[in-house]
């Protein structure tokens, strides 16, 4: 069979997946693009052609500022927090102890629930007349009263990164746990016999062997992380005050709850870039990592 | 007082007996091999002594101390593994260096020490690199190097030349041998390689199942091995085992016409009648009739496999085999009839019931 025929037999296959994946995602992007250049609603006009009004609006607005803020703190918070308490998870699952199967399979339960579930179960937790929290703290004389935790801008945007904590460092545990099972077990008796305490044996023989594929756990979660919706959509809408408002829930509110389809899809741009060029640091960083680990 | 001492050392994995009673004492400068098959538990002696694993009853001492519950920092041993167990990410120096570093040994000291060690294993030009950057051949060196930098009481290694190819692995055991001869410090060897046990070591223990079958020098295992196993363990091509009865003063070889004089002392440890394994070394072997105090076996040659330095020929004696070494000069060619001759002194007997040496 000629080269030729093969690359057309191989582009035939790929047609079909071709035709969709330009159907459902590359003529969505190419009108979001068109769109974010116009003034369009998501009813009625089609809109005229403003330039960079949207981009300018956007961008100024102090609403795109508090919320980019927000976001970041969220982002960074949560994955710091899932990275520390995955590792310690995994390093806790990798030795050696009775029932360790059992809670090996019941640590990737919160990260197997569907989000809205969890942001449900959280929810109830945090109920400012009957939840759990609020009767917890109470019993051990840490608060005197009952607090609306999800309802006070001061607490809700902790509350939500607790909750995304709790769902999603199982990754970073089930990640970290694979890759202590590539750590060679003389490496580990060599540093005993060395002399290394726990916290130099995690530093010189557990720690190059984590880094590179926690820095791809880092890259997932913080790519996830900075686009976050759904926890924040069923547990606060956002609110109250807009104090837990993220970029995914500011474009979604721009162009469906204000219905300013232009405007909303040059937020949805800037997002995206803003996503893009966290991933292409990442993976500037993950290659970098795996090219020293080696 | 001895460098290493383990008495009685037992370890059990559930109900597997895995150590059924170990004893042996080491002075210092001695470099004891453990010899065996895989599974006949030396790997977890030295787990054991280097406090990796935990015996289930008995008792370690390294420098007359009781090392039992000590922590393996603590125990004044260094270890080298078979799969060299570098720290990746750091230098060669910090790697040979760590010890010293854990232990919070200075700078410059431990520098000096580090230096000594390279030099010694002629690694001084490679410290700044990483083990990423080494053969398999250099990072050997670098892991006995980070041994020898702390200077312990007692150095293990656990079958360290065994992810060598052929020709560094006989190079890296001259080296061991070199710097122990150099060094006179106390060793314990984990290998299933023969040779490198009667290479290296000062004594060789031997084991099997859980327990020594045989602790001696290189010379007392190959010449007079205690049993059976030992016989057939140590060597290569291995003994020669002829199945043969005592009769009259003489030994009938199994499905052969052949009788072999009985050697004056074995004449009373073998009765008339008795079952015996006779054991010829394949190299004690020559072609001849024999002379004076040689004894000789009429064979018929089967199979003549010229190695370079010798021919291995496997000859039949009746139904039974034969091996014998010969010089590469001599002329045998299969289907031959000739006959074997070997010194009285070379016939080994053993108790086919119990596999002891008579």
């Amino acid at each position: 069979m000629s080269g030729t025929w093969m690359t057309t037999r191989a582009w035939l296959l790929m047609l079909p997946l071709l035709v969709i994946m330009v159907a459902v995602i590359g003529w969505p992007l190419v009108d979001t693009v068109r769109l974010s250049f116009t003034d369009a609603q998501l009813v009625g006009t089609a809109g005229n052609y403003v330039g960079f009004d949207n981009y300018t609006n956007m961008l100024t607005s102090s609403n795109f500022s508090r919320t980019l803020v927000t976001t970041t703190w969220f982002a960074v918070v949560s994955v710091a927090a899932e990275m520390v308490i995955g590792v310690l998870a995994a390093l806790l699952l990798n030795q050696e102890f009775r029932g360790r199967a059992v809670l090996r399979g019941l640590m990737i339960l919160p990260w197997a629930l569907p989000t809205v579930v969890n942001a449900t179960l959280w929810r109830l937790i945090y109920n400012p007349e009957y939840g759990a929290l609020n009767a917890a703290l109470t019993q051990l004389h840490i608060i005197g009263d009952y607090r609306s935790w999800l309802g006070e801008p001061g607490t809700a945007l902790a509350a939500l990164i607790v909750a995304d904590c709790w769902k999603n460092f199982p990754l970073v545990a089930l990640i970290a746990l694979a890759a202590l099972q590539a750590v060679p077990r003389d490496i580990t008796a060599a540093a005993l016999v060395d002399g290394a305490g726990p916290f130099n044996r995690f530093r010189f023989v557990i720690l190059p062997y984590l880094a590179g594929p926690l820095m791809v756990a880092l890259v997932l979660r913080t790519i996830e992380a900075f686009k976050v919706f759904d926890i924040i959509w069923v547990m606060t809408r956002g609110g109250p005050a807009n104090s837990t408002r993220s970029l995914s829930i500011l474009v979604y509110q721009e162009a469906f709850s204000f219905q300013r389809a232009g405007s909303g899809a040059s937020l949805a741009l800037i997002v995206t870039l803003l996503v893009t060029v966290l991933a292409v640091a990442y993976a500037a960083l993950v290659r970098k990592t795996a090219g020293s680990a080696a | 007082m001895s460098a290493l001492e383990i008495r009685d050392v037992r370890k059990n994995y559930g109900s597997v007996e895995t150590l059924k009673g170990i004893d042996i004492a080491l002075e210092s400068g001695e470099f004891l091999v453990l010899l065996g098959s895989s599974g006949c538990g030396k790997s977890t002696l030295l787990n054991i002594i280097a406090g990796l694993a935990e015996a289930t009853s008995g008792d370690i001492k390294i420098g007359g101390r009781s090392v039992l519950g000590v922590h393996p920092k603590n125990r004044d041993i260094a270890m080298v593994f078979q799969s060299y167990a570098l720290y990746p990410n750091l230098t060669v120096h910090r790697n040979i260096g760590f010890g010293l570093e854990m232990r919070k040994v200075a700078a410059a000291e431990r520098d000096e020490a580090v230096r000594e060690a390279a030099r010694l294993l002629q690694i001084e030009n490679l410290l700044d690199r990483k083990p990423g950057q080494l053969s398999g051949g250099q990072r050997q060196r670098v892991a006995i190097g980070r041994a020898l930098v702390r200077k312990p009481q007692v150095f293990l290694f656990d079958e360290p030349l065994s992810n060598l190819d052929a020709k560094l692995r006989l190079e890296m055991r001259t080296e061991l041998k070199r710097l122990h001869e150099m060094l006179q410090t106390t060793v314990v060897y984990v290998t299933h390689d023969q040779i490198e046990a009667m290479t290296l070591a000062t004594r060789i223990a031997v084991m099997r199942d859980g327990r020594i079958e045989q602790l001696g020098t290189p010379q007392e295992i190959y010449n007079h091995p205690a049993t059976l196993y030992v016989a057939g363990f140590v060597g290569a091509p291995a003994m020669n085992m002829l199945e043969a009865v005592v009769e009259g003063g003489k030994l009938a070889i199994a499905g052969a016409e052949a009788r072999l004089e009985l050697p004056g002392h074995y004449a009373n440890a073998a009765r008339n009648g008795a079952k015996v394994v006779a054991g010829i070394r394949p190299e004690a072997l020559r072609l001849g009739s024999g002379s004076g105090t040689e004894l000789s076996l009429p064979v018929e040659i089967d199979v003549v496999e010229l190695t370079g330095p010798e021919q291995v020929t496997t000859a039949r004696v009746g139904t039974q085999r034969l091996t014998a070494t010969l010089p590469p000069q001599v002329r045998v060619a299969k289907g031959g009839r000739c006959a074997f001759a070997f010194d009285v002194e070379a016939l080994r007997l053993f108790d086919p019931a119990t596999g002891k040496a008579f």
